[in-house]
């Protein structure tokens, strides 16, 4: 081959790209700029409603243990029990329109957006925004203890669905939705230790949907008004709600069999404690 | 330049007229100056490395891959971002073990002569280490399919403590301080940081793309090489006695079967993870291609020989509740059977795949 004709191929080659990479530039400012300018959004404006999170035992407040059993709690068939972890997923929330219909967030499969990871240690992450949803009043919220089977078996995920944050079993594939690690001196198992991590998909998948009316005031949810919704999660209903568990025997939970009793219990654990309808602070605030 | 100029003087190479002009003698070499330092040249170079990176391309009559590649492209800085935290030890606890040290090219990416693998530390493993190829088309993964993603599958092993007894968070970490790793990263995904998702997608990039699909078997059934008088009757053996699981092209069916290793299954398999009685002792049933390569067989690797393991199924089948109905009275083999079928199986030795340096250890 001579050198020019090398020389015209090469330079073929780099016009060429720089035509698409020009087209590329170009395609990209369009796209940022209509996505930018809520006239060119399809559908209708959202606005955000916001979550907040108390960990509660009956009707006093909960708090972690450092490992030494100083704080504990008794359950409702008398087994003591203290934990130093307690972390679930919340996500697929809904809400509930007058006409009994419901309004769910398009779910973006490339993003963790959605999917909350609740930590009781870390304060930050018991107070979010839950929705972006169209103006209008809402009745009640719907959300699912866990984390959808679609997602649940999909690839490596990124955000609050990060493997890494250490609520996804490493052995098989999927997410542990509820994690509760601590003591109870009625456990039989080494160091009185108490091991719930919950979770499995498929057809018995022990993510559990709950939902909650807000009463008699509805969510508002306006260009100038950002709902909160108030929840109290109640630890003492992880132990007895559809099942009483004594941790004499249920101490170590680790399969989806034993899962499904206190997957059906967690479902429990919510309940809408107040809602606010507050003067949005600041516009589109996050 | 002078050959040019020669060839176009003497006629031999006919130029478009404003080619002639003299300014173009002075553009030429302008160009190639702006091609060798703007960077196209490289970019000359990355397309054609990108024509040797492998693609999953879908060989005739296979079935449509399971693994979707279409969110993970294969670019060359990908695929050699993940061929080289293959061979790296950095993804262990003590950085002394690899995805490569128990998955070896020369045995079709299973351990050879390695009953059960050991991890790190010496810690003994429980079960086989199998070949790795045409993974794009598995449903799921390990022994038990306790994984059901590609890009997850290595979590597994890289966490489990009697393997590389390593943490992810604790992999990125080192992976951010290495002196390359970020650079290659960047390189592979377009942008700074190193995550869960990157360092997955990447091996994926390479673990995916091992494709065998060149072996005798194949050359044959494409028409371009002849089988032996055996190795045609060892098929027909095979299609009659054996494809019912181990299904062609993939040679496997993907399902999970308990063929008759024990009266009481010491291993749990399929149950471990479905808790169903209906799986006690079941375990996914492996492509025979590149069986020749991949000793020892079985979950355990109890059989080091191909003769063990049709001496298993003629001779050996041990009945037990969940025991495969198709292997109830194990499989009938005349010793001219037997023979001929052994001949066959060494025809799904893919050398092309085994010996391809675009999945070999690099040298750095």
């Amino acid at each position: 081959m001579s050198p020019s004709k090398r020389a015209d191929e090469a330079q073929g080659f780099y016009t060429g790209n720089q035509r698409i990479a020009g087209a590329f530039l170009a395609a990209a400012l369009t796209v940022s700029l209509l996505s930018g300018c809520k006239f060119f959004k399809s559908g209708p404006e959202t606005f955000s409603a916001r979550l907040e999170i108390s960990p509660v035992v009956g009707d006093q407040p909960f708090q972690l243990d450092d490992g030494s059993g100083a704080v504990s709690y008794r359950t409702a068939s008398g087994d003591q029990f203290s934990a130093t972890r307690l972390r679930y997923y919340l996500s697929n929330f809904r809400l509930r329109r007058a006409d009994g219909s419901f309004y769910q967030a398009p779910l973006d499969a490339k993003s963790s957006e959605g999917y909350f990871l609740v930590d009781v240690a870390v304060p930050a992450s018991q107070t979010f925004k839950f929705i972006d949803a169209p103006a209008g009043d809402y009745s009640g919220v719907e959300f699912l203890v866990g984390v959808d089977d679609a997602r649940n078996s999909a690839g490596v995920q990124t955000g609050a669905l990060d493997p890494a944050r250490g609520m996804f079993w490493t052995w098989r594939t999927g997410y542990i939705f509820l994690s509760l690690e601590g003591q109870s001196p009625q456990s039989s198992a080494p160091q009185h230790a108490l091991t719930f991590h919950v979770g499995g998909g498929g057809k018995d998948s022990l993510a559990r949907q709950v939902y909650l009316p807000v009463g008699e005031t509805p969510l508002h949810v306006r260009a100038n008004i950002e709902p909160l919704i108030h929840l109290h999660m109640d630890v003492a209903a992880l132990f007895h709600a559809a099942h009483d568990i004594r941790l004499a025997e249920t101490n170590t939970v680790m399969d989806s069999a034993q899962g499904a009793v206190i997957a059906d219990n967690a479902a429990s654990m919510f309940r809408i404690d107040h809602i606010h309808n507050e003067p949005r602070k600041a516009s589109h605030a996050p | 330049m002078n050959a040019v100029r020669k060839a176009v003087a003497k006629g031999w190479l006919k130029l478009p007229g404003k080619l002639k002009s003299k300014l173009w003698w002075l553009a030429l070499p302008l160009s190639l100056f702006v091609i060798s330092e703007s960077g196209a040249y490289l970019r000359l170079q990355t397309f054609i490395r990108l024509h040797q990176t492998p693609q999953l391309n879908v060989p005739n009559g296979w079935p449509a891959p399971h693994y979707d590649f279409a969110d993970n492209r294969v670019t060359p800085a990908g695929f050699e971002l993940g061929r080289r935290l293959f061979y790296d030890p950095i993804l262990s606890r003590d950085n002394t073990m690899a995805c490569g040290s128990c998955h070896q090219q020369f045995a079709a990416f299973a351990h050879l002569d390695h009953r059960i693998s050991h991890g790190i530390g010496g810690v003994n493993g429980k079960r086989n280490a199998p070949g790795l190829f045409n993974l794009a088309w598995q449903p799921n993964f390990m022994w038990d399919g306790a994984v059901h993603n590609l890009e997850l599958q290595p979590i597994a092993p890289i966490e489990n403590p009697i393997e590389m007894d390593e943490k992810i968070v604790h992999v990125i970490e080192k992976l951010n301080t290495d002196r390359r790793y970020p650079a290659q990263f960047r390189a592979a995904f377009g942008s700074n940081g190193i995550d869960t998702q990157r360092v997955f997608r990447a091996l994926t990039q390479f673990m995916g793309t091992m494709v065998s699909s060149d072996s005798r078997y194949d050359q044959y059934l494409a028409g371009n090489q002849s089988f032996s008088a055996a190795e045609k009757h060892g098929l027909q053996v095979f299609r009659e006695h054996c494809a019912s699981c181990h299904q062609e092209p993939l040679f496997t069916d993907y399902s999970f079967r308990n063929n008759g290793l024990d009266r009481s299954p010491p291993d749990r398999g399929r149950a471990d993870v479905t808790h169903a009685a209906a799986d006690e002792g079941t375990f996914r049933v492996p492509s025979l291609r590149n069986i020749e390569l991949t000793a020892p067989y079985m979950h355990d690797g109890r059989y080091a020989t191909l003769e063990q393991v049709l001496d298993h199924y003629i001779n050996g089948v041990q009945p037990s509740a969940t025991l495969d109905p198709l292997l109830a009275k194990g499989i009938q083999l005349d010793a001219a059977e037997r023979s001929d079928l052994l001949q066959f199986l060494k025809t799904l030795t893919d050398e092309t795949f085994v010996n391809d340096p675009r999945f070999a250890e690099t040298d750095e």
